[in-house]
This record gives structure tokens, C-alpha cells and sequence, in this order.
């Protein structure tokens, strides 16, 4: 009965995707220089502007919290809850968004080559679908309970997320400043070699 | 013979002429030998079926003919797997030989099993177990299409269009092919006129579309380098620097707290 079952779903997927694909558009020129500098952005604002300790301990600090609680009057608790919920909202969806964009980058970028390492694209496949996953499932949980709802996500989340930065900057380690100088002194190393 | 059986037979047998033909004339044989050898067993397998069939109507011969013929045809059908794997991830080392390897193991490992059970088992069916040789194939092509589908997607790799229409057609026919062959297995022999109808309406939509696609050749789109934004690598170098420069001043910057 399960293989059954099993041989249906596979029918019926491989009809599905066969829809999809021959829906199909053209694929746009993605690895162009204009890409890069875009993606070595991304992973910049990742890596120095979401990510860091200091801002994710400031989002979620409870010690504001407490602070209101003691001295605030009931209006105020709920205005600067509901105000911290939307900025924990807002980091959430924008270290989302930086992550799919990263992950556009280098599927763009890694299919430029011929040979790819297997176990490199497939840690990050698995890294960027459990951070996507947890990233939504923690949009829910500050939805649905507020900011202080899943302090334990939240540093997975900002865990993850480095562990992904750290391999994705292996992919664009020739955008580092003293690369460029080299380049830019060595006439063999044109347009083409980015 | 029904009207329906007809038509199909002799409308299959004419458009994998066709292909055949726009084949030669086209010079595209040898770019996709294995799919057009699929073809040309499969022209003539039914054409010998057609004329046993028709002229020499001895059911016995037929169903002699029928089962061997039919594990050639299932076995060819396999490299027209390989066929649009090959051409798919042509510039892609890794990719074209985990594909390669993967598909030998899983296709292999198919084959072998049926062989150990004719071999082996006192009570082998040569038709129903080529039925269920065939369900467990057709699955197996449709995992790999799929895993196909998704790569090509995921690395947005460029195909062209007579590689398109090979998995739009295979993939119709295998899809159709694991959906009846299942229902024929849960429903059993009531099922075996729609099983008939579906899976030979399945093929002939998937001659169509290769006929289409494949009308002539067109190459498969080389990987493209990564393009230039206009003004050159100077232009990316220095706009590239400037991003490291504000990332720097970004560092330098003050804590603001």
C-alpha cells in the first residue's frame, strides 16, 4: 500500500513539475559583476548590520522589558511591546530576505562552473533550508506570542546564519580588497576572470 | 482491434517516422543517438507487432514477440534518460557524473532484481512481472527527471529546445505511465482498457511534442561567462573597492549606544 502510494505521489509530482517547467521563462544572465558587488552587499549588511551579538542581545533584551514593567504604566507596557514586536518582525524578515538573496547569489554564481564540491553545495542547501524554515517559524512565534516568545530561536537563527555567511564569503573571497589590487596591477586578469 | 488502437498504432508509427526522418535530414542522429535508437526500436517493434497483427493474426506470436521486445524497448527507454542528462549537464563535470553514476546504480540494481527472480523463481511470469518491472522503472525515470528538473532550476541552467521537449515528452509519457500502471494494480483487470487508453494516449502526446522539438537541431546554449556591466573590470574594481570602503568606515564607525 505504501509503494502504491508512493508511486502515485511521484506520478502526480512529476506532472506537477512538468507544468512548472514548461512554464518555464528564460534564465537571466545571473554571475554578472553587477550580481556580485549586490550579493558581496548582502552578506556585508548579513555579517555587520543584522547578525552581530550586541544587536540581536539589544532586540531581544529582556532587561527593557523589566525596566517598563517597574516603572511604566500598563498603556506604555503594551505600546513598547507592541512596538519591539514589530522591530523583532522587521529583523527577522530582513535577515530573510538577505538569506534568499545570498541564496539566488550563489546558485547564480555556482553554475558558472564545471566542477562543483558536492558536500559544499549540499551543506549549504541544508544550511539555507533550515535557516529559511527556522527564520519562518520564528516570524510566527513573534507574531503570534511577541518578541520574548523564543529567545532559544532566535540565537539559532543568528547562529545559522553566520555558519552560512562564513562559507558563502569562501565563494567571493576574489572581491576582497587586496585581490583587487593584485588584479588591478596584473594585465592577464581581465573582465573575464570575475 | 478497435478504431482507437488503430489510429494510435498507426499514428505512433508515423510520427516516430517522422522523427526519424527530420532525424537524418537534419543530421541530429548522432547528437542524440540514444534517443533516436529508442525510437527506431520502438518503430520497429510496433511495426513487426503491426504486421504479425494484422497479416499473420496468430495471437500466440504476437505475445511471443511482445514480452522480450518490450524489455529491450524499457531498457532503451533508459538512455533517453541518460541522453538528456548528458547534453543537460554537458559543462558540468560534477553534476553530469553524479547524475551518470546515480542512474547506472538505480537502473542497474532494477534490471539485476528482475534477472535474479527470472532466474531464480519457479513460478516467474514473464507478463506480469514485466509489468511490474516496467511500474518500478517508470518510477525510478520519473525520480530522476525530477531530480533533473530541480537542478536545472536550482543552478538555472540554460536548455535548449530540443532537449526541453525530450523531458516534456518523456516526462509526459512516464508520468501517465506510473499514474495508470498504479491504478491498474490497485483496481486490477477492470482497469486494463483505460490502462490501454491513457498510456498509449500518453505516448503519442509525447511523439507529438518530440516531433515538434526536435524538428530540427538546435544546440544546447553554452554557459554563459559572467557578463561585463559596461564599464569594464576597472569599473567593478573601483565600484567594488568603494563597497569595502564603506564597510570600513561602517567598522570604524563609533558605537553608537
Amino acid at each position: 500500500m505504501i509503494q502504491l502510494t508512493f508511486s502515485l505521489l511521484v506520478g502526480f509530482a512529476l506532472l506537477v513539475i512538468l507544468y512548472f517547467f514548461a512554464r518555464g521563462g528564460k534564465v537571466s544572465a545571473e554571475g554578472s559583476a553587477q550580481q556580485l558587488r549586490e550579493a558581496r552587499q548582502t552578506l556585508d549588511s548579513l555579517q555587520f548590520g543584522l547578525l552581530p551579538g550586541d544587536l540581536v542581545h539589544r532586540i531581544f533584551a529582556t532587561d527593557d522589558l523589566e525596566y517598563v514593567r517597574q516603572s511604566a504604566q500598563p498603556q506604555v507596557q503594551s505600546l513598547f511591546l507592541s512596538e519591539r514586536k514589530d522591530i523583532s518582525l522587521a529583523w527577522v524578515r530582513r535577515v530573510r530576505g538577505a538569506i534568499v538573496e545570498l541564496m539566488r547569489f550563489h546558485r547564480g554564481h555556482a553554475r558558472l562552473y564545471a566542477r562543483l564540491s558536492l558536500s559544499t553545495e549540499l551543506l549549504l542547501a541544508l544550511n539555507f533550508a533550515r535557516l529559511l524554515t527556522v527564520c519562518r517559524l520564528l516570524e510566527i512565534a513573534l507574531y503570534l506570542r511577541g518578541p520574548y516568545a523564543a529567545p532559544g530561536m532566535v540565537r539559532t537563527v543568528a547562529g545559522a546564519a553566520g555558519r552560512v555567511c562564513a562559507i558563502s564569503e569562501e565563494s567571493l573571497v576574489f572581491l576582497k580588497a587586496s585581490q583587487i589590487n593584485r588584479l588591478k596591477n596584473d594585465p592577464s586578469h581581465h573582465g573575464a576572470s570575475v | 482491434m478497435t478504431i482507437f488502437t488503430q489510429v494510435v498504432w498507426l499514428g505512433g508509427l508515423f510520427l516516430e517516422g517522422v522523427i526519424l526522418v527530420r532525424a537524418i535530414q537534419g543530421r541530429s542522429f548522432s547528437r542524440y543517438s540514444l534517443f533516436y535508437v529508442y525510437i527506431a526500436s520502438v518503430l520497429v517493434t510496433s511495426a513487426a507487432l503491426w504486421v504479425i497483427y494484422v497479416y499473420i493474426a496468430k495471437p500466440s506470436l504476437n505475445i511471443a514477440v511482445y514480452w522480450p521486445t518490450q524489455y529491450i524497448t524499457l531498457a532503451l527507454g533508459c538512455g533517453v534518460i541518460f541522453e538528456i542528462s548528458r547534453h543537460v549537464f554537458a559543462h558540468r563535470v560534477t553534476l553530469d557524473r553524479l547524475a551518470r553514476w546515480s542512474m547506472l546504480a538505480m537502473f542497474g540494481l532494477i534490471f539485476f532484481l528482475v534477472a535474479v527472480h527470472a532466474l531464480l523463481l519457479p513460478k516467474w511470469n514473464v507478463a506480469s512481472d514485466t509489468v511490474d518491472l516496467e511500474r518500478e522503472l517508470r518510477v525510478a525515470q520519473a525520480l530522476v527527471l525530477m531530480t533533473i528538473i530541480f537542478l536545472t532550476a536550482y543552478y538555472r541552467i540554460e536548455i535548449g529546445k530540443n532537449i526541453r521537449g525530450m523531458i516534456l515528452g518523456f516526462g509526459v509519457y512516464v508520468g501517465a505511465s506510473v499514474l495508470s500502471l498504479t491504478a491498474r494494480l490497485f483496481i486490477g483487470a477492470r482497469f486494463g482498457t483505460a490502462w490501454q487508453i491513457i498510456q498509449s494516449s500518453a505516448y503519442l502526446a509525447a511523439l507529438a511534442i518530440w516531433a515538434f522539438a526536435l524538428w530540427s537541431y538546435e544546440p544546447e546554449p553554452p554557459p554563459r561567462p559572467p557578463s561585463d556591466p559596461g564599464g569594464g573590470y576597472r569599473t567593478l574594481a573601483d565600484q567594488t573597492q568603494q563597497v569595502l570602503d564603506s564597510i570600513n568606515d561602517h567598522l570604524n564607525r563609533p558605537d553608537p549606544r
